[in-house]
């Protein structure tokens, strides 16, 4: 569904590369997280691959069109949700959807099953200019489901949204997906990217530094890790020691046969800190 | 394409409805039209108003009715309070064997004499028929001043509709929906037209109804609109140009405001210049506009003048379009 070769970027024409001869593949049906922290280039391939920002250098075929060529009718089979939300504020919720479902050449969702969709429904007749910031996200979301995209491009499609809010629009993420949807997931949320993705790329400074699968990465690079407090001096001391080496099971020993042990837990290394080890980097 | 044209501006139609900015802009022009019917007529009115008694000659009275403006009272009481009032009245009344003119005072010079010889005409029994001089006439039956004042209005809608167009693309950055509208299967060219589309049929509707206001009706009206629409394209440009250049709506009115300093010049110029100087205004687009529209104002025009201005409207109004375009795809990419 998505193919990209060699793909460079400079906003500022130079050797300042913003997205650095990076290369992947998407196939059909796939949910692909591109991680990263900010700046890492995640938006700028992003934009590339809807058309928002002109391609440079490289090669980039989605949904069967080379992006290089102006080709308005691809974006018939093509969904964009926006990290900033973008829906005009003197139109109602429902206006809104109703003015781009004329947009598109296919046939189109109802406007009132998507608001209901995303939790937006009693709301159809409020002009999105005095809705929240969450509302205006979900409408804006909601939008982007208008034409049943074949491919969706979503730009952290959680943040700014409650948990309830952010879990529904997790399940709707699922359906698609289930339905054969493929998904292009921008996000620096490592959870939902772990929850959502067949696949995860990181990405730090322009350059693809991993792709897997996140099973794989956490077999690959995560380590069982044994959270512990005790009591020494009459303090309260953490420490984190891996399941795996030698040395932090005797450690692990050590303390349990020689202090007050307040919490023990066991846990999986997340793909946050797999991405920490891989890239050296947090994602801020 | 042209049904997603019409969707864009249908769309833009709702949302200029909806902001108070646009509606203003919209009225304004028809608000001139209504003040400029209203004052015109106080302005070049050089009828003069008599007034004169009931038991007056009846002789008298259709002789002087011929003239001037007659109003008749029942006595010479009524008749010095209408003298009193605000606007120039002269009263002439029988006084012994011959007449008296009373004045307030503060009329001008023109109406004084003007009832002193129209009386003195009458007592020497003079007919207008018995001239001797021949009539010719360069048929201008509106007065110039308000052609002028109709046509500046014109030239000011033209610039208005680059105003609600600059208005709509602020409104399309705050809300961030130009990035929305570019991953529809909409182009950029339905888009700018659809846009487009708006601020020129509301300077257009502006236009048509200021004119019928002001009572242009009998006007070539398809060299008016012709002429209009070749006017719009400039503003609009100008409209898309600012509009991307500005933060806010304030910022966009103000920048587009920049472009009545041409339109002021231009009209200025062709008023004022002697017709040896005229040339050194025919860079400006808004010179070939108002001298069209006077010519069709005041129902001289003919065919070729009027393609002449609308195609030097046309080509400096392009020259400008492809100037600006690289700036506006730009800005809407």
């Amino acid at each position: 569904m998505i193919s990209v070769k060699n793909l460079s970027h400079s906003y500022s024409h130079d050797d300042k590369l913003a997205v650095n001869n990076i290369s992947f593949e998407i196939e059909k049906g796939e949910t692909f997280g591109f991680l990263g922290p900010s700046g890492a280039g995640k938006s700028t391939t992003q934009g590339i691959l809807t058309g928002l920002l002109k391609q440079q250098e490289g090669e980039v075929i989605v949904a069967g069109y080379n992006v290089k060529k102006v080709q308005n009718e691809r974006f018939n089979k093509i969904g964009v949700s926006f990290e900033q939300s973008n829906v005009y504020s003197k139109l109602t919720a429902k206006e809104n959807l109703d003015y781009y479902a004329k947009l598109f050449d296919v046939p189109t969702r109802d406007s009132m099953e998507l608001l209901h969709l995303v939790g937006l429904d009693g709301k159809e007749n409020d002009r999105a200019g005095e809705f929240s910031k969450g509302m205006k996200h979900r409408l804006t979301f909601a939008r982007s489901m208008l034409n049943n995209p074949e491919l969706w491009f979503l730009d952290e499609p959680t943040t700014g949204l409650d948990p309830a809010i952010a879990a529904t629009i997790k399940d709707i993420i699922r359906e698609q997906a289930a339905k054969g949807t493929t998904s292009f997931l921008t996000t620096h949320n490592m959870y939902i990217a772990d929850e959502l993705c067949d696949r995860v790329a990181f990405i730090i400074d322009g350059e693809i530094k991993l792709i897997d699968t996140p099973k794989n990465l956490k077999l690959q690079y995560g380590r069982k890790l044994i959270d512990i407090e005790y009591i020494e001096n009459g303090k309260v001391v953490k420490e984190t020691l891996k399941t795996v080496t030698e040395e932090d099971r005797r450690r692990i020993g050590e303390i349990v046969n020689n202090h007050d042990i307040q919490t023990m837990h066991s846990k999986e290394a997340t793909l946050e800190e797999i991405f920490i080890q891989v890239t050296g980097r947090e994602l801020v | 394409m042209l049904s997603k044209i019409f969707k864009v501006f249908s769309r833009e139609l709702k949302t200029a409805r909806r902001d108070s900015m646009a509606i203003l802009i919209i009225v304004m022009p028809v608000l001139f039209a209504f003040g400029i019917t209203l004052f015109t007529p106080g302005l070049n009115d050089t009828t003069v108003n008599i007034a004169l008694l009931e038991s007056d000659d009846k002789s008298h009275i259709e002789y002087l009715e011929q003239f001037a403006k007659v109003e008749i009272f029942e006595n010479r009481e009524d008749v010095l309070t209408r003298v009193n009032k605000r606007d120039d009245m002269a009263a002439i009344m029988q006084k012994g064997d011959g007449y008296e003119i009373i004045l307030q005072g503060n009329e001008p010079e023109i109406v004084e004499g003007y009832a002193k010889a129209l009386n003195a005409l009458y007592e020497i029994g003079a007919n207008k028929e018995e001239t001797t001089a021949a009539m010719y006439s360069f048929g201008h039956t509106v007065s110039p001043l308000k052609t002028m004042l109709v046509n500046m209005l014109i030239s000011m809608t033209i610039m208005l509709s680059g105003m609600l167009i600059a208005i709509s693309i602020v409104g399309e950055k705050a809300d961030n929906t130009i990035n929305a509208i570019n991953v529809t299967p909409v182009s950029q060219t339905s888009f700018v037209i659809g846009k487009s589309m708006m601020g020129g049929l509301i300077a257009m509707v502006s236009i048509i109804i200021s004119l019928f206001i002001t009572g242009y009706y009998d006007i070539n009206w398809f060299m008016i609109i012709l002429v209009g629409l070749t006017s719009l394209i400039l503003s609009l440009v100008v409209g898309f140009v600012q509009g991307l250049a500005s933060d806010d709506v304030i910022e966009a009115a103000a920048n587009v405001k920049m472009i009545m300093i041409p339109i002021a010049g231009s009209i200025v110029g062709y008023e004022l210049l002697a017709d040896k100087w005229q040339w050194t205004m025919y860079w400006s687009p808004f010179y070939w506009a108002y001298k069209a529209n006077k010519l069709v104002l005041t129902k001289t025009a003919d065919w070729p003048t009027i393609l002449l201005c609308t195609g030097m409207v046309l080509v400096l109004s392009l020259v400008v379009y492809f100037l600006a375009k690289p700036k506006i795809r730009e800005g809407l990419s």
